[in-house]
């Protein structure tokens, strides 16, 4: 099942590429329609997900015995949101793509590749396969980047992935050091996270292994200081590109350093609390300043995610039920406002071939719907309670005030300034008068358009009214992973920081 | 008088490629045939050298398993070997050889009369690197090594016309005499020390005395490593390498510099690993050194080229490096698997330099190459696969075979040196995705290109090949484990 999952997106691109060059217009309706499948199969599996600790749907095929590599998929409830997320961001993403006429066909290949590696590396539970995912996905972003982006793409496109590349590199040997740290201890090498959670690291040991992973992921979170390849990339990035790499490719380092670094580094975890929080913090306050004074509206939701993810970094080492869950949850929400804000700033460059916030002003009164969403999103994106932002921050907020208060606290300031920044630019932008005369006769957005930024709105009313339909499946997993960490380190934590010190489960009630 | 029993079957695969050579100039001087003619003979013959190491491949292995003797594999007085190791390491280059042919057949149909001289050469610079994987003697290794690099040295000055081919092949020549000299002068040493020739002997020499005063053998060792660094143009030894692949014929280039570097490494695998194995505390740290300057510098220096085989050239000393980490991790098995893949990707990257600028031409600024993926896409796609190969990313056969060095080297207690190889990975990266930038990401207009059919066929075997052992290395994986020296 969890192998389709991967291979779906991989046959509707060898699909695509089968159908002549000549047949341009048949290329992206083609790839929107496959790549409806790999979501089919992701809402199944999430409707079948039960919401409890371990991995589900798991499978496990030796891949090359003598180095202990195997072919272990399996989906718990950190990985099953953005399993799902990515399945539904990359159709939206093909959808909003229709202004691109060069090489279209190469475009949807290139998407639904990045789409089966993006699946690949949450559905991994094999570290070497999960490198290999991790880094394959460069390939397709670079090119996705590099050849559809606007003119400093090239410069922008290897800046990503040089960046990348290189916290990567010291990953791999990061893995390697515990493979063979699993044949000195258990007598064979391996490379399953489930072999290598057993083993015995002395601490040096442990925090140089967490300093390498935590590097690869600040990196692709970013956080900050890291976090300089972001800005350019999202510039550069065509629409698409930029929405898949707001929406689950910045996740990527948020979903590694809970699943990885936690769980194989728990003492080291919890020893480089204040140093991630610190950063995280730093990256929330820095992000959001930044954001206020962006001239160009892309690097201003480039900016926003620095912000945001310094909630999920916060969130992950945190270590309380609540914050964990808000992080998890927070990856879910920003991949779906961000997403979203990247959409209606791509569709307002079609519109008008520029990002740049002084150009509009105004143009509210023709294009009404189009405001309404962006502002709906800008709302999201700021955390407006009922929506689905408030949701994810108010858990980290509260979770990580019990064991980090000050830090939290600063970081609350992070709210305020997204309504700064958020708000402001809604106000430069939509309202006033309309002076320059382009902007008096734009076109609201088309049927299809909002048929793309449905679902997304759709999703941000339900995930911030009944949070419960991720929780629910989120919580068990993360509460594993909490006591996974608090097992290992013997890491106290204050009430009320679990879960069960706040409700009283039924059994215990009756 | 006892008569030295003589096992034919261990050189008869270099016989085969002897033999080829001398029938296509007898076929020539007689018939004076078409091209394809001659291609049909160099095709027999390769298929006959081919089909014998793949009976001396199951004796090999058979032997391994017990069912035959060991010391069957010890043939010619102890000079050659039939072992897993040679043999693997004859396989590769006779398919080397048979792509390279196939990938350079546009220039040697171009060449005239003297196509046959052409497929000689690099029929006899075949034999003469089989022998050298699968010499037991130190005096067997330097014949071998000399009968192939000349062959090499007058293929890199094949097309006189072009003066740049004149001046790289005598620059290979003046520079390739020396390192064989040095090589040889170090072999001596080694025989003042242990009154050894055989790499067998050698080692037994090492495990029963322990020489107190080493200085001769040292020097012996550090000579043929010199010798040897240079053959696989590994930093500091690499002077000669960007001249030579930016002046040689560039359909001949990939084939050559294949070639050279599968044969170096099996004969360092082997002389270092096997004989003197015993001695690693001494070369180990050498070896490591060359092999963290090799990959830094070959790939910084890569970086900044301005013509694309001068760029393979120096990405070629980096990966020279790469390669060397698997010696310093003391397991032959990721040292062939390396040198196998990464000779199929080199010969296909010059296919495609070769159709891109010219069989014959000399230059091939990075320029040529804009705009490529819209003007050839097949071709910009097979070389994209090979590049990112030869980079080592994901999903390819060159990083499954970074992997399995990187590995080796760590669990031989290098772990600064894996740490060096995967940062100079990400250079490594930087390199290759500059052509990847010139085809795809520019927008520039030109004629579309007429790639000739071989060349073709090279880019997608190779390319073929650097995905399937990327994606499934176990059958390329276990066939390099199992073929171990004695």
């Amino acid at each position: 099942m969890l192998t389709w999952l991967i291979l779906l997106p991989v046959l509707a691109a060898i699909i695509v590429s089968l159908v002549p060059s000549r047949r341009s217009e048949l290329h992206l309706s083609l790839g929107i329609a496959l790549a409806v499948l790999p979501l089919a199969l992701a809402g199944y599996v999430f409707w079948a997900f039960e919401p409890v600790s371990g991995y589900q749907f798991i499978e496990d095929v030796t891949w090359y015995a003598p180095w202990g590599i195997g072919w272990t998929l399996g989906i718990d409830g950190i990985s099953l949101p953005m399993v799902v997320l990515t399945t539904l961001l990359v159709p939206i993403a093909l959808g909003a793509s229709t202004s691109i006429e060069k090489r279209r066909k190469e475009f949807v290949v290139y998407t639904l590749l990045l789409e089966a590696g993006m699946i690949g590396v949450f559905l991994a539970l094999d570290l070497f396969i999960f490198f290999v995912f991790f880094e394959a996905i460069l390939i397709p972003m670079y090119f996705i980047i590099g050849i559809w982006g606007s003119d400093r793409r090239v410069y922008a496109a290897v800046k990503f992935f040089i960046y990348t590349a290189f916290g990567s590199a010291l990953m791999l040997a990061g893995i390697i050091a515990l493979a063979f740290t699993h044949a000195e201890q258990f007598g064979s090498l391996s490379f399953a996270l489930s072999d290598l959670m057993r083993l015995d690291l002395p601490i040096g040991a442990e925090r140089w292994l967490f300093a390498a992973f935590a590097l690869a992921f600040a990196i692709k979170v970013p956080l900050f200081p890291v976090h300089t390849w972001l800005p350019d990339a999202h510039t550069e990035a065509p629409t698409a590109g930029s929405v898949l790499l707001a929406g689950v490719l910045l996740k990527l380092g948020t979903y590694g350093l809970l699943r990885f670094n936690l769980s194989l580094f728990p003492e080291a975890s919890v020893d480089a609390v204040w140093i991630m929080g610190i950063l995280a913090v730093v990256g929330i306050v820095y992000g959001a300043v930044v954001a206020i004074v962006q001239p160009d509206l892309k690097r201003l939701v480039a900016y926003s995610s620095v912000s945001h993810l310094g909630f999920i970094v916060l969130g992950t080492f945190a270590f309380t039920s609540g914050a964990m869950q808000g992080a998890v949850i927070q990856n879910v929400n920003h991949g779906i406002t961000t997403g979203a804000l990247f959409l209606l700033v791509g569709m307002l460059y079609e519109r008008r071939h520029t990002k740049l916030i002084s150009e509009f002003g105004g143009i509210q009164k023709s294009m009404p719907v189009f405001a309404g969403f962006f502002l709906f999103m800008a709302f999201a994106s700021i955390g407006l309670p009922g929506l689905n932002g408030f949701v994810g921050e108010f858990l980290v907020l509260i979770g990580a005030y019990a064991t980090l208060p000050v830090l939290a606290v600063i970081a609350a300031s992070g709210v305020v300034l997204a309504a700064i920044y958020l708000l402001w630019a809604y106000e430069r932008v939509f309202t006033g008068v309309p002076e320059k005369p382009e902007n008096q006769n734009l076109a609201d957005l088309s049927t299809r358009e909002v048929a793309l930024l449905a679902p997304l709105a759709a999703l941000v009313l339900v995930i911030g009214l009944y949070p419960n339909v991720l929780l629910d499946k989120i919580a068990p997993s993360a509460e594993a992973v909490l006591d996974h960490v608090v097992e290992a380190s013997g890491l106290v934590i204050p009430e009320p920081g679990r879960l069960a010190d706040v409700f009283v489960t039924d059994g215990e009630g009756e | 008088m006892i008569t030295p029993e003589i096992s034919w079957l261990a050189i008869l695969p270099e016989l085969g490629l002897a033999l080829g050579a001398a029938a296509v100039l007898l076929v020539e001087v007689q018939w004076k045939p078409r091209a394809q003619v001659l291609g049909m003979v160099v095709a027999g013959a390769l298929t006959i050298a081919l089909a014998f190491t793949v009976v001396q491949w199951i004796r090999a292995q058979d032997a391994v398993a017990g069912a035959g003797q060991l010391g069957d594999l010890v043939a010619f007085s102890r000079m050659i070997l039939m072992d897993g190791f040679a043999v693997f390491g004859r396989f590769a280059l006779l398919v080397t050889t048979a792509i390279g042919i196939t990938a350079g057949w546009r220039l040697i149909e171009g060449l005239g009369r003297r196509r046959a001289e052409a497929l000689a050469l690099i029929l006899l610079a075949s034999a003469g690197f089989s022998i050298m994987v699968s010499a037991n003697n130190l005096v067997m290794v330097f014949l071998g090594l000399e009968v192939g690099s000349i062959a090499l040295y007058v293929l890199a000055g094949m097309t006189r016309s072009s003066s740049t081919s004149d001046e790289a092949a005598l620059k290979y020549f003046l520079l390739g005499s020396f390192a064989s000299a040095i090589f040889i002068y170090g072999v001596a040493l080694i025989y003042a020390g242990t009154g050894q020739f055989e790499i067998l002997a050698i080692r037994s020499f090492f495990s029963a005395f322990i020489v107190t005063s080493p200085g001769v053998i040292l020097i012996g060792i550090a000579l043929m490593i010199v010798g040897l660094g240079f053959k696989v143009s590994a930093a500091p030894f690499h002077a000669w390498a960007p001249d030579v692949y930016q002046g040689a014929p560039a359909g001949f280039v990939g084939y050559m510099a294949a070639v050279a570097k599968i044969a170096g490494f099996a004969a360092i695998a082997r002389i270092l690993i096997t004989g003197l194995g015993d001695l690693e505390v001494n070369w180990l740290p050498v070896v490591a050194g060359i092999s963290a300057l090799s990959m830094v510098g070959g790939s910084l220096l890569a970086l900044v080229q301005a013509d694309i085989r001068r760029m393979l050239a120096y990405s070629s000393v980096a990966t020279a490096g790469f390669v060397m980490t698997g010696v310093v991790g003391g397991a032959t098995s990721g040292v062939l698997f390396y040198v196998a893949v990464y000779a199929l990707q080199l010969v296909g990257s010059f296919a495609v330099v070769a159709a891109v600028s010219g069989p014959a031409n000399s230059a091939s600024s990075m320029d040529e190459y804009q705009g490529l993926a819209t003007r050839s896409p097949g071709l910009a796609a097979g070389f994209t696969i090979l590049l990112l190969g030869m980079a080592g990313l994901p999903l390819t056969s060159g990083f499954v075979a970074k992997f399995g060095v990187f590995s080796d080297a760590w669990s031989a207690g290098y772990q600064w040196l894996v740490i060096v190889a995967v940062l100079a990975s990400v250079l490594a990266f930087a390199v290759y995705l500059r052509v990847v930038v010139n085809m795809y990401m520019s927008d520039a207009e030109g004629p579309t290109l007429e790639v000739p059919d071989t060349a073709r066929w090279v880019l997608m075997i190779a390319a073929a090949a650097t995905i399937i052992w990327g994606i499934l290395p176990g059958s390329l994986l276990d066939l390099a484990s199992s073929a171990f020296p004695l």
